[in-house]
């Protein structure tokens, strides 16, 4: 069996939240933005496994359940914002939501 | 882990000690029920179930405080760690507690109002207020970071749906894409500085480490035993910045003025109050517990967090017209100034005390303003109740006398007028600072009360001295309406006119008239009870600032 260091999957991570996270604040389609969220959740997800595995305990396997749910939570809601606004406003570019502004 | 652990664990489960919680969750769940079984035309009393029964739990959360000192009821339970640590209960944590409850009580007599004026499926919302309300209870009572995440999320996808309430608005939903973007990019940061904290406190390699990094005295024994970590003080500040986007500290403040404008006025008073009370909460546990070897990284970060979010919030709400917006951006200055309570806390811990009498304070004048703002409200057109301004109040101390009066009170108090309850939170955080030697923050804090009162007294004006211009009151009222009405109907020409109802709508209520459909400010108040109830808030308003007693001891004193 392959043995990946702690490093490695510690850097991996890292790099999924920072590509999530600058996913959120650069791209301007709703869906995107979305996508990279759950990126940035998937990151942490996976630095609790990699820690855990490498500390020997289990909290951190534990809490990834708890992490799932709420994005599934998350998701569910979030999906059925946007569905419900691009009924409303046929778009679901940032830009173009600017209605509350002043 | 072994049979006996599972077991010692399992026994630490104390359900009574979170009975309020368990109880907000099981009314949630009855008003579902009650929607099923009851008949059509007895739908009315759903939400009265609701609040009689945040009613009944508020009395017996305070009546079991008056025997607290003896087994019975919660009290009981204070200081001690239940559900294997998840949960610590302390006074703190007992005086949120109460907090939240009247929190979402408050919440749902407003939506009541709001909601009796929209064809919009009513259950759901007090349901979802009722589990808003329980996980912010258990949220400052956590003592575990996994209880935090679970609850604070349950909070936020709460707001998610209670901010898009309004789905025949566009503004409403683009308010909930809003918070939803924001607030889930909030738990990220929150999220990877939990992950960063865990993994760093649970490696053998460094001394003090802990198998169980995620309780907050355990992370509390490691960070003192490793003072200079790079990883954890990263985290450390990962999840201050997750906290941050809660209260609306500065650089975080961005979603504030949308979300709050779009959201129905009962979800916006929630979150200005309810949300950021419980984003205070956390950080004084964090601050105080978990992350208090680490001082010398949280002072500087919060010290400079609070000098920039009590200038940015104050110079923001000078240029604002709409009254949402309004009171979002100078509920960010009242972060700032919450903010100087909690760096004043660490210095010395009486200041907590200072904290929640301000979050108090806050709360009943909050409400005093955003009771009158929802009574106010017009209901003509999907989008009226996002298009508040300041015009609409003109000339309200003689068409609504009364409701101008707790305006007023309400207002005076957000800013800091003596002898108003706002003023006694300001002076009881100024003193503490003041004995903190945070001189610099001092100044810039007194500063923004200044430009508050500038602000605020714009409102003020527009309420008291304001022309209605015009002889008979409806007429007046019309005219003052007529700008708003006209930018609504420009909103909603812009959408695509063609739009048919959409066919997976939920059936509506049909015993539910559209009230005041003229649109007239003059002709909204007909709710007689909530209008007491703003009186009485009002009345706490001036009570508390000339009468702190029993309670401001209880608060100060530690």
């Amino acid at each position: 069996m392959i043995t990946v260091p702690l490093n490695t999957l510690v850097l991996l991570s890292t790099a999924l939240f920072a590509i999530g996270f600058l996913g959120v604040l650069l791209r301007k389609n709703t869906l995107i933005i979305y996508m990279s969220l759950e990126i940035m959740l998937v990151a942490a997800i996976l630095g609790l496994v990699a820690f855990s595995r490498f500390n020997g305990t289990m909290e951190g396997n534990v809490f990834v359940f708890f992490i799932l749910t709420v994005a599934a939570a998350e998701v569910a809601v979030g999906l059925a914002i946007i569905v419900a606004l691009f009924r409303k406003r046929t778009t679901i570019e940032v830009d173009e939501l600017n209605a509350l502004k002043h | 882990m072994s049979f006996e652990l599972l077991h010692a664990a399992a026994d630490s489960n104390r359900w009574a000690a979170i009975l309020p919680e368990v109880s907000l969750g099981c009314l949630a769940l009855l008003l579902l029920v009650l929607e099923m079984v009851l008949p059509r035309a007895a739908h009315r009393a759903i939400p009265v179930v609701a609040i009689a029964g945040q009613t009944v739990l508020l009395a017996l959360l305070l009546a079991s405080f008056c025997c607290a000192s003896g087994a019975c009821g919660i009290g009981a339970y204070l200081g001690t760690e239940t559900f294997n640590g998840l949960l610590l209960h302390t006074r703190d944590g007992q005086f949120m507690r109460v907090f939240f409850l009247l929190t979402s009580l408050l919440v749902s007599v407003l939506g009541v109002v709001s909601l009796g004026r929209r064809q919009l499926p009513r259950v759901e919302f007090f349901s979802i207020v009722l589990v808003i309300g329980g996980a912010l209870m258990l949220l400052a009572q956590s003592n575990h970071f996994v209880m935090l995440f679970v609850a604070l999320e349950t909070v936020t996808v709460g707001f998610y749906i209670l901010v898009s309430y309004f789905r025949t608005s566009a503004l409403s939903l683009e308010a909930g894409l809003k918070y939803l973007i924001t607030g889930a990019l909030s738990s990220g940061l929150l999220l990877f500085g939990i992950v960063l904290l865990y993994g760093v406190s649970g490696n053998p390699l460094l001394i003090g480490s802990t198998d169980n990094g995620m309780h907050f005295g355990e992370l509390r024994g490691f960070l003192a035993a490793n003072p200079d970590n790079f990883l954890a003080s990263l985290g450390i500040v990962l999840v201050l910045s997750g906290v941050c986007f809660k209260i609306g500290a500065f650089p975080f403040q961005i979603w504030v003025p949308d979300v709050y404008q779009g959201a129905p006025t009962p979800v916006t008073a929630y979150l200005a109050v309810g949300s950021k009370a419980a984003g205070f909460a956390i950080l004084l546990i964090l601050v105080h517990t978990a992350f208090a070897p680490y001082a010398g990284l949280v002072i500087p970060v919060l010290t400079v967090l609070a000098a920039l979010t009590l200038v940015f919030g104050n110079l923001a709400a000078l240029t604002q017209h709409n009254v949402k917006r309004l009171i979002g951006l100078s509920g960010v200055s009242h972060a700032g100034f919450l903010l100087l309570g909690v760096v004043a806390s660490l210095h010395s811990t009486a200041a907590i005390g200072a904290v929640q009498f301000y979050l108090g304070g806050y709360l009943l004048a909050s409400f005093a303003v955003f009771g009158v703002m929802t009574l106010l409200a017009r209901a003509d057109g999907a989008d009226a109740d996002a298009i508040q301004e300041l015009d609409d109040y003109a000339g309200l101390a003689k068409t609504q006398p009364f409701l101008a009066l707790v305006l007023v009170i309400g207002l005076g108090s957000l800013a800091g007028i003596p002898p108003l309850v706002g003023f006694m939170g300001k002076l009881f955080i100024f003193i503490s600072a003041f004995q903190a030697e945070l001189y610099g923050l001092l100044a810039v804090a007194v500063l923004g009360v200044v430009v508050s009162i500038y602000y605020y007294f714009g409102w003020v004006r527009a309420a008291l001295f304001g022309e209605p211009d015009g002889a008979s009151k409806t007429a007046s009222a019309d005219r003052a309406a007529a700008p708003v009405a006209a930018k609504a109907a420009a909103l909603v020409a812009a959408e695509p006119a063609s739009q048919p109802a959409p066919s997976w709508s939920i059936e509506f209520e049909e015993d539910t008239p559209l009230q005041n459909k003229g649109g007239s400010a003059a002709g909204v108040c007909v709710c007689t009870p909530v209008k007491w109830a703003l009186g009485l808030l009002a009345a706490a308003v001036v009570f508390f600032g000339f009468y702190q007693g029993a309670l401001g001891d209880w608060l100060l004193s530690r």
